[in-house]
């Protein structure tokens, strides 16, 4: 399951994906069954789509879009020596599009590369058509740089080729996997040998006590009264909140993406904010 | 040295000062290993390296602090640098680097601070290879330098390391304007108070008095003064650079030297004062 705005499992399973349905997950801090949270989502999540933006603005302040702008600009898509060498970039869980629109517009207006492709994956139909819809009002030649894909990413389907993709993105989605070390098995395998793995994920901010202090002050019990109030659905940013008090903290996030094979460069990580969103950059070895 | 506290700590601190060939050699074997499980070793190594080498104000025998980069990164920034003298110290330059060692143009944003890994690069490799042809710079000059004065040595130690900028010394004022950036600058600090520490401890330097600090600092003013007046020598072989850096280095010597006279004047004066009231019946 990669749908956004969901708590994650990080219970090892078996690579069938259907057989783990009656299997215990997280749902935030609640258990419940792989199936039943499925259903959960699914319900949630079309409530959601509609609102996504605009919770996403009040939620931090609009301090994401700064945060998204940096984590492109960082990647520097289209930059190729010569100039205008192709470059596939999968941006996975993003049906909203707001790292793939940005990529491209860095892309093929910064750097004058028209030949940059992006493919949005998304698991969740509802997110797509968003997407869907907001990308009619990008320029022609950006829709057409742009290709959208349902699927799950932890069982890539066999579409994307092994050792085919520049670039793969997830941002704020990796938390709400059920099976994070699956994902970024397949983010090894689609990525060329010198591929970059980028994730942008809510994380730790524990080296400012004070600050943390107030920031979970703010998400345990701001977030939740506003997505009451703006989404009318108090349930689901109860769950996001939860989900991010389970995600791992930047180091241990690291050393998963060293697991699944990545170099790791430097330390591995960029905190954003002190740490309330984290940047991990991984490089699949030649 | 006379008490036997002093020469303790004289020992102690001699034992774990910095080493910088056992830097180096630890450096080649960890690139030379696989990068599979080099990159695994770095994520363990990396946690405890920034926690603890780097609070170590000197190198210790026991402590050789971690390699500055993985082999990912090593062989992006070496072929880079290739590029330096056309391009710069510039994110083209490291794209064009990325290229040449066979990796893909995104491969270029992995690197944590863009351009100024680069001029990172350029400095740990000068100070390691100051460190490898150190006992060849001090046996090459036609006085036998073993035998000079520790002064002598850190002068041709330090010439020697400004001679490593020869070949980017066109685009150094570039680098010198981004390691000056507010996020740079520490980093940057950081390697210039280990290249003091390193050309003191190659000249042979077991001092542990307060001049411990005074010397390094002194040598950090000089040091990074010369590289700015050779950014805009023009003198054939910067024979200029050169007299400028001995002038600096015979200033610092005679101020150190004046404050020296001056202190021992103070103290002679001080103590013979007390003396004098003390024959007047001053119960002091």
């Amino acid at each position: 399951m990669n749908q956004r705005l969901l708590s994650t499992t990080r219970q090892p399973r078996s690579s069938e994906p259907s057989s783990t349905s009656d299997r215990q997950t997280h749902f935030g801090f609640e258990t419940v069954t792989e199936s039943v949270k499925r259903e959960r989502v699914a319900e949630v999540f079309t409530s959601v789509a509609e609102s996504y933006d605009k919770m996403n603005d009040l939620m931090s302040l609009g301090v994401h879009r700064l945060w998204k702008d940096y984590f492109v600009s960082s990647l520097n898509p289209g930059a190729t020596n010569p100039p205008g060498m192709p470059q596939r970039i999968l941006d996975v869980a993003g049906g909203t599009g707001d790292i793939a629109f940005r990529m491209l517009q860095h892309a093929h207006v910064n750097n004058g590369n028209p030949n940059v492709h992006v493919t949005i994956s998304d698991i969740n139909p509802a997110m797509l058509a968003v997407g869907r819809q907001r990308s009619l009002a990008l320029p022609a030649s950006h829709q057409s740089s742009l290709s959208f894909l349902e699927a799950n990413a932890e069982v890539l389907p066999s579409s994307l080729e092994d050792n085919s993709l520049d670039l793969y993105t997830v941002a704020f989605g990796i938390r709400n996997f059920s099976n994070m070390p699956a994902a970024l098995k397949e983010a090894y395998r689609v990525l060329k040998p010198g591929g970059v793995f980028a994730c942008m994920e809510f994380s730790k901010v524990d080296k400012y006590p004070l600050f943390n202090a107030i920031y979970k002050q703010w998400s345990f019990s701001a977030i939740p009264l506003i997505g009451q109030l703006v989404a009318g659905d108090r349930d689901s940013y109860q769950y996001l909140v939860e989900s991010i008090e389970r995600f791992p903290s930047q180091t241990e996030f690291r050393d998963m993406i060293a697991d699944a094979g990545f170099a790791i460069v430097g330390k591995g990580y960029e905190d954003l904010t002190g740490g309330v969103a984290a940047i991990h950059k991984g490089i699949k070895p030649l | 040295m006379a008490s036997p506290c002093v020469a303790r700590t004289a020992r102690c601190l001699s034992a774990s000062a910095r080493r910088p060939l056992a830097r180096q050699t630890t450096t080649t074997a960890a690139a030379s290993s696989t990068p599979a499980s080099s990159s695994s070793l770095r994520a363990t190594n990396n946690s405890s390296s920034s926690s603890s080498s780097n609070k170590r104000a000197y190198h210790s025998h026991e402590h050789p602090p971690s390699p500055p980069f993985g082999p990912v990164d090593r062989d992006i920034l070496a072929a880079a640098y290739k590029h330096v003298p056309e391009h710069g110290f510039s994110l083209r330059a490291i794209g064009l680097g990325a290229r040449d060692a066979g990796y893909p143009d995104i491969s270029a944003s992995v690197l944590p601070d863009g351009q100024f890994s680069l001029i990172r690069y350029h400095l740990v490799a000068q100070r390691e290879r100051l460190a490898a042809r150190s006992r060849e710079v001090l046996l090459k000059d036609e006085a036998p330098l073993s035998a000079a004065g520790v002064g002598e040595k850190v002068a041709a130690l330090t010439w020697e390391r400004l001679m490593g900028n020869k070949d980017v010394i066109h685009r150094w004022q570039e680098a010198l304007a981004v390691m000056a950036q507010p996020s740079y600058l520490p980093k940057s600090l950081a390697e210039l108070a280990a290249l003091s520490d390193d050309i003191w401890f190659l000249a042979g330097d077991k001092a542990v008095d307060p001049s411990w600090y005074t010397k390094r600092a002194a040598l950090s003013m000089v040091y990074s003064s010369s590289e700015l007046f050779m950014t805009n020598d023009r003198s054939p072989n910067f024979l200029e650079t050169r007299q400028f850096l001995h002038r600096r280095l015979g200033e610092v010597q005679s101020v150190g030297s004046t404050l020296g006279s001056v202190g021992q004047w103070v103290g002679f004066t001080l103590n013979a004062g007390v003396n004098v009231l003390r024959s007047k019946g001053v119960p002091i």
